[in-house]
């Protein structure tokens, strides 16, 4: 098994090295048979990249400690699901998981049956493999899985507690299948610029390939959110750590592509633009990488501290240094198509100010996340740079995209006239107005919360506004029932209402996060048997602790029955874990959810005599948060899905080579 | 006279001695606001990678203390600016979860926004280049507003579909 899993690896990297060499080699030849033994390559990568990981899956689920990554990440007791998701515990396996989606990518492309034909896939092919290039050669040199132990431990260290979470099975794949996919639109960029040839079939399936991206990108930061929430105990979802910006800054930049590239559909301008954000995206993929492992910023993410960061370093200065080289040398082309603007106020503008705050809200993460590095550098001391940075610089920045976001629908393309904007926006500015006076009037006075819901409302009606308006104009022609209207509106403009979609769930999202930073209540208190804590209109009733024993760990459990307004909501049972083999205990938390809050009850200690101290935290509008994260994905789903209508790649019709 | 005043007073210590107990020992809580406005402050040296609000003290020594030392200095008067600056005097800005708006630090804060003011401008400029250049190419066509956009698509989208019906 040693044998044939590290024969998976190397044969990988020579694999790939031959089909990187002879790809290039068939380009610059023009010799198709070439161009085809490298795409057989890259079936054969892939292979080698899938039995490495069915390798590690036995090796992990079959309990064979003689192997360094099974002893460091696994134990004979664990459940198998956990077993086999330790695959993606540590540096060696997450990063085979990684090789393997690059080279499921890469195949699903080379081989897809739009691109049949296309002379850009020998160059996408080329990219891709560097990729996997530099992959392989860190699974055989820097992070290997398959490790022999000089003795054979009797019982592995076991699997971190807080990584048995169903969160954490997949958090960590949809992650990196995210930061895997970006690698696709830039290889897509990259071969338009080479082929200089950057054409509506290029925006298109840059465009498709960056939502798949977003939309992973998105569910492994709300799957890691969700997980935090549930599993740390402190009640919280988002800390900006350092690995949390790493994978919110890609997002960032490509969900300003995505509305960028409108303007390059549109119009044929900021071509140059938008290939930057792509390199950015890819860029920042690595980068965040470079931080996590290279141990040069504490982060709750533990990774192993390695060199293996530093490869990563160079490997995205290499990247985008050949990049920028492409970028330049097509720079003539690319600026020779620019157009121009009919007026200030218009869509086009609104998207060019998102752009503007998107880019700087990662700015202003990235800035903030590599602040404790230049402030050692330039004076020595290595500030902190925690939650209360990022929640005042990100806030109002974010807060004004989401006015963007808000106004952005009922812009009219080209101009909008003053009528025009009277016409569109006077009702639903005088209603977020009167929306904000009601809630002064509610007693809600925090500033951010104000200022935060009005424009929400304002982004609710503009919103409804436009399917509104959108359903009226089709039942005027055709005369369709409202829902039939609206449902073949919507799918025959997939992109435009998954878009909508989308934003009301950023929409939800943020009165989420409004709600549960700015009106949460929290209180610790240490109570006897029989006795309550009351906390807002909750009583928490301790009837009994007491321990049991689940395989070789321990639990300790507290009874709580809880009360709201005087009726009995049900009894709970909020647990302390200690493990048998892992020595930081955790808590399991009784989260007693509906859709006005969370009531959130930690067990924090106890006494010998039975007293037990506990954390209890209301958390106001989480499940609005966990709902808008959801039309999230039902808006890109919805956005990205392969209709009937309206969605039509449309053919090549760039450079002819004679290679495809 | 004067040791029945002393016996009255020392029965009435007797008397509400378990009240002057309870005050004494009558439980902070490490979770109320006034508390989180204190801790959220400094950044915990265990390695949990939280501040001294958010940091377990079931399972970090360190804070337990640092907690008990922030109650004292509270209990004392002192306001989260005077602890703040206590710290700082002996630990150094390290200490702090995030930067300090004066010096170097400044630029933590600064510089993000700096930039966009900077990106804001420079869009301004080139957007109006663009429409400059267009007013005096072509003569601006009316709006076109929402609705009729909405309906422009409508009717293209439905032409489509006919002429993929037939062709």
């Amino acid at each position: 098994m040693f044998l044939f899993a590290n024969t998976t690896i190397y044969i990988g990297l020579a694999v790939a090295i031959y089909s990187l060499l002879i790809i290039t080699l068939g380009i610059s030849t023009k010799n198709q048979r070439l161009i085809n033994s490298g795409k057989g390559g890259m079936i054969a990568l892939f292979v080698c990249a899938a039995m490495a990981m069915l390798s590690l899956f036995y090796l992990l689920a079959t309990s064979q400690f003689q192997y360094e990554y099974v002893t460091d990440y696994t134990s004979s007791e664990l459940p198998i699901i956990y077993k086999l998701t330790a695959l993606w515990a540590g540096n060696a396996g997450s990063l085979l998981l990684w090789t393997f989606f690059l080279t499921l990518y890469s195949i699903m492309i080379a081989f897809s049956r739009k691109m049949k034909g296309n002379p850009m896939v020998p160059y996408i092919s080329a990219i891709l493999l560097a990729n996997a290039v530099f992959f392989f050669f860190i699974l055989g040199f820097v992070a290997k899985p398959f490790v022999l132990l000089d003795t054979i431990p009797i019982e592995g260290k076991g699997l971190n507690p807080m990584l048995q979470n169903p969160g954490m099975i997949i958090h960590p794949v949809t992650l990196y299948l995210g930061y895997v996919g970006l690698a696709v639109p830039f290889a897509f960029a990259m071969s338009a610029l080479i082929l200089k040839n950057v054409d509506d079939f290029w925006i298109k399936m840059t465009r498709r390939w960056t939502i798949i991206a977003w939309l992973f990108l998105s569910l492994g930061n709300i799957f890691g959110g969700q997980w935090a929430y549930v599993e740390l105990g402190w009640g919280g979802y988002w800390a900006w750590d350092p690995v949390e910006n790493a994978s919110f800054m890609p997002w960032l930049t490509a969900t300003a592509f995505l509305h960028s590239v409108m303007i390059q559909e549109r119009k044929n301008m900021l071509k140059i633009w938008n290939i930057s954000l792509i390199i950015v995206s890819y860029a920042l993929t690595l980068f965040g990488t470079f931080l996590v492992r290279s141990g040069v910023l504490t982060s709750v993410h533990a990774f192993a501290n390695s060199n293996l960061g530093l490869y990563f370093l160079i490997f995205m200065g290499v990247a985008v240094i050949l990049a920028l080289y492409v970028l330049m040398s097509r720079y003539n082309m690319l600026k020779r198509s620019a157009g121009e603007f009919q007026s200030f106020v218009s869509k086009e503008s609104s998207f060019l100010i998102n752009n503007l705050l998107l880019v700087g809200a990662a700015f202003a993460v990235f800035w903030g996340t590599i602040f404790p590095l230049v402030s050692e550098a330039v004076r020595g001391t290595k500030v902190t740079v925690g939650l209360p940075f990022f929640n005042k610089v990100e806030a109002p920045i974010l807060l004004s995209m989401m006015f963007v976001m808000a106004v952005c629908p009922m812009l009219a393309w080209q101009r909008s006239t003053i009528k025009n904007l009277r016409k569109n926006f006077l009702i639903p500015s005088i209603l977020a107005v009167a929306g904000m006076v009601l809630m002064i009037v509610l007693g809600i006075q925090k500033a951010w919360a104000v200022i935060g819901y009005g424009v929400i409302i304002l982004l609710l009606i503009t919103h409804f506004l436009e399917f509104y308006r959108g359903v009226k104009a089709r039942r005027k022609m055709t005369k369709e029932a409202p829902i039939t209207a609206l449902y073949r509106l919507m799918i025959r403009n997939r992109r435009r209402y998954g878009g909508y979609i989308v934003h009301l769930g950023i929409a939800f999202i943020t009165m989420g996060i409004i709600g549960s930073q700015n009106y949460d209540l929290e209180t610790m208190k240490t109570v006897s048997l029989g006795q309550s804590i009351e906390l807002k209109d909750y009583r928490i009733n301790y009837d009994r602790l007491d321990q049991k024993k689940e395989g070789i760990n321990d639990i300790v459990y507290a009874d709580v029955t809880v009360f709201r307004d005087g009726k009995k909501l049900g009894t709970f049972q909020p647990e302390k874990v200690f493990y048998g083999n892992w020595e930081q205990p955790s808590s399991e938390v009784a989260i007693i959810s509906s859709v006005k809050e969370d009531l959130y009850i930690v067990l924090s200690a106890w006494e010998d005599d039975g007293k037990a101290t506990f954390v209890v935290k209301v958390n106001p509008m989480m499940n609005w948060l966990w709902f808008g994260s959801f039309m999230i994905v039902i808006g890109a789903l919805f956005a990205v899905w392969n209709g009937k209508y309206g969605n039509v790649t449309p053919r090549y019709t760039g450079v002819r080579k004679e290679v495809s | 006279m004067k040791n029945k005043i002393y016996l009255g007073l020392l029965i009435i210590a007797f008397i509400f001695q378990g009240s002057f107990f309870r005050v004494e020992a009558k439980e902070f809580d490490y979770k109320s606001a006034e508390f989180k406005a204190v801790a959220s402050q400094f950044a915990c040296t265990c390695g949990c990678g939280q501040d001294h609000y958010e940091c377990d003290p079931n399972t970090c020594s360190l804070t337990t203390e640092f907690k008990k030392d922030l109650v004292g200095m509270m209990k004392k008067g002192w306001d989260k600016d005077k602890i703040r600056e206590y710290y700082v005097n002996i630990y150094g800005e390290e200490i702090l979860t995030a930067p300090e708006k004066s010096g170097f630090s400044l630029t933590a804060w600064a510089i993000p926004f700096a930039v966009l003011g900077v990106a804001a401008t420079a869009l301004f400029f080139i957007i109006r280049k663009w429409v400059k250049r267009k007013g005096k190419v072509e003569l601006i066509t009316d709006y076109q507003n929402t609705e009729d956009e909405v309906e422009g698509e409508i009717l293209s989208s439905m032409i489509d579909e006919e002429r993929k019906k037939y062709l």
